[in-house]
């Protein structure tokens, strides 16, 4: 488990993001798709709900103590999880590294 | 991914605040996974609860299994990962096919269990529930995706309706699931549920076909409370936070 101190920007954060993505989902499914930080998990990405646990775990792993990304999840009724895009996902990693 | 070996095979499973006393151990359904837990129902239990999710065989990110979906197994298969992660003693919660699992444990060993609670357990001799299992097709995974989209509101793309295809028809046509169900067509009738004296649950929706299996329990278990929450066989994914809040009280009550 590789826990990171430095900061990284929102480019970065956001090509992480596609690398776990990739890892999750498959490298053939991603070719076909435009990821963009509006690409919303459920409707652009077709993530499924234990594609997007093993995502968090991912993100848990990498990122470590540094941010609680199941907490901020679980804050989230179906309608926000249902709409939750990358860009907001970057947003919150990055206010947490602030 | 945490990945254990109970019983020779790879079970995925989830474990939240590690350092708490008591435990609680949440089954989710068949064709399910950890997942209906994992976002808003463990996360709450967690904040004073040692929480362990985990995926039963075949479903989710654990190992395809042929063999062994009776309630026995499964219940040997829950008894192993406890001994695997040295638990002694838990509260066990279960949803649907879960639910079905956690009586059974309920039964078979009550000095490893605290409290109960059952979610949505269906009659195993209902003859919708076996339906399911019986009739099988395209068109009723269609169907069946139409209704949870309706009552939901997830949708599925193609590639999870794909993902879920070959789930249903792994289960259906190569293990021995739809027999090892018939074998527990009469659990509710047989007088082994009676034998259960934990402080027990169930949460039910007040729309579900399941809603009569509730009351079945509430009759035949002694010290059993029943609370019917608005909504249908999906209640932990339309309801969340009002399943997670009554399973907190519940298990904090002394």
């Amino acid at each position: 488990m590789d826990t990171i101190t430095t900061k990284l920007s929102s480019e970065e954060i956001f090509n992480l993001m596609k690398q776990f993505i990739t890892e999750v989902i498959g490298e053939e499914f991603v070719e076909e798709m435009d990821i963009t930080p509006e690409s919303s998990f459920t409707k652009d990405l077709e993530m499924d709900s234990i594609e997007i646990v093993s995502f968090s775990e991912k993100i848990k792993a990498h990122f470590g103590e540094q941010i609680d990304f199941t907490g901020w999840l679980s804050a989230m009724d179906l309608d926000q999880l249902i709409n939750l895009n990358l860009g907001m996902i970057i947003s919150y990693i990055e206010e947490c590294q602030s | 991914m945490p990945i254990i070996t109970v019983n020779g095979k790879s079970v995925h499973l989830q474990e939240l605040n590690k350092g708490a006393a008591e435990t609680i151990v949440l089954v989710h359904g068949m064709f399910s996974n950890l997942s209906v837990y994992y976002f808003n129902i463990a996360p709450l239990l967690a904040t004073k609860y040692h929480v362990v999710l985990y995926d039963l065989k075949s479903h989710g990110m654990s190992e395809k299994t042929l063999t062994g979906y009776d309630l026995e197994s499964m219940t040997n298969d829950l008894l192993a990962l406890m001994d695997e992660l040295n638990l002694h003693d838990v509260h066990l919660g279960g949803y649907s096919f879960g639910g079905l699992i956690a009586l059974k444990m309920a039964i078979r060993f009550p000095e490893r269990i605290n409290k109960l609670s059952i979610i949505e357990a269906p009659d195993p001799n209902d003859d919708k529930t076996r339906g399911i299992i019986d009739e099988y097709s395209r068109e009723f995974l269609e169907h069946y995706v139409e209704n949870f989209t309706d009552t939901t509101k997830v949708k599925m793309g193609k590639r999870q309706m794909e993902r879920n295809h070959r789930m249903y028809e792994y289960l259906f046509y190569q293990t021995s699931i739809k027999t090892d169900m018939e074998i527990e067509k009469n659990f509710f009738s047989s007088q082994s549920i009676k034998t259960i004296k934990k402080s027990t649950l169930l949460l039910y929706g007040t729309d579900s076909n399941c809603l009569s299996a509730g009351k079945q329990l509430d009759g035949l278990i002694e010290n059993a409370a029943l609370i019917a929450v608005t909504g249908d066989h999906n209640i932990p994914i339309q309801q969340p936070m009002v399943i997670a809040e009554a399973l907190l009280n519940f298990f904090q009550e002394t």
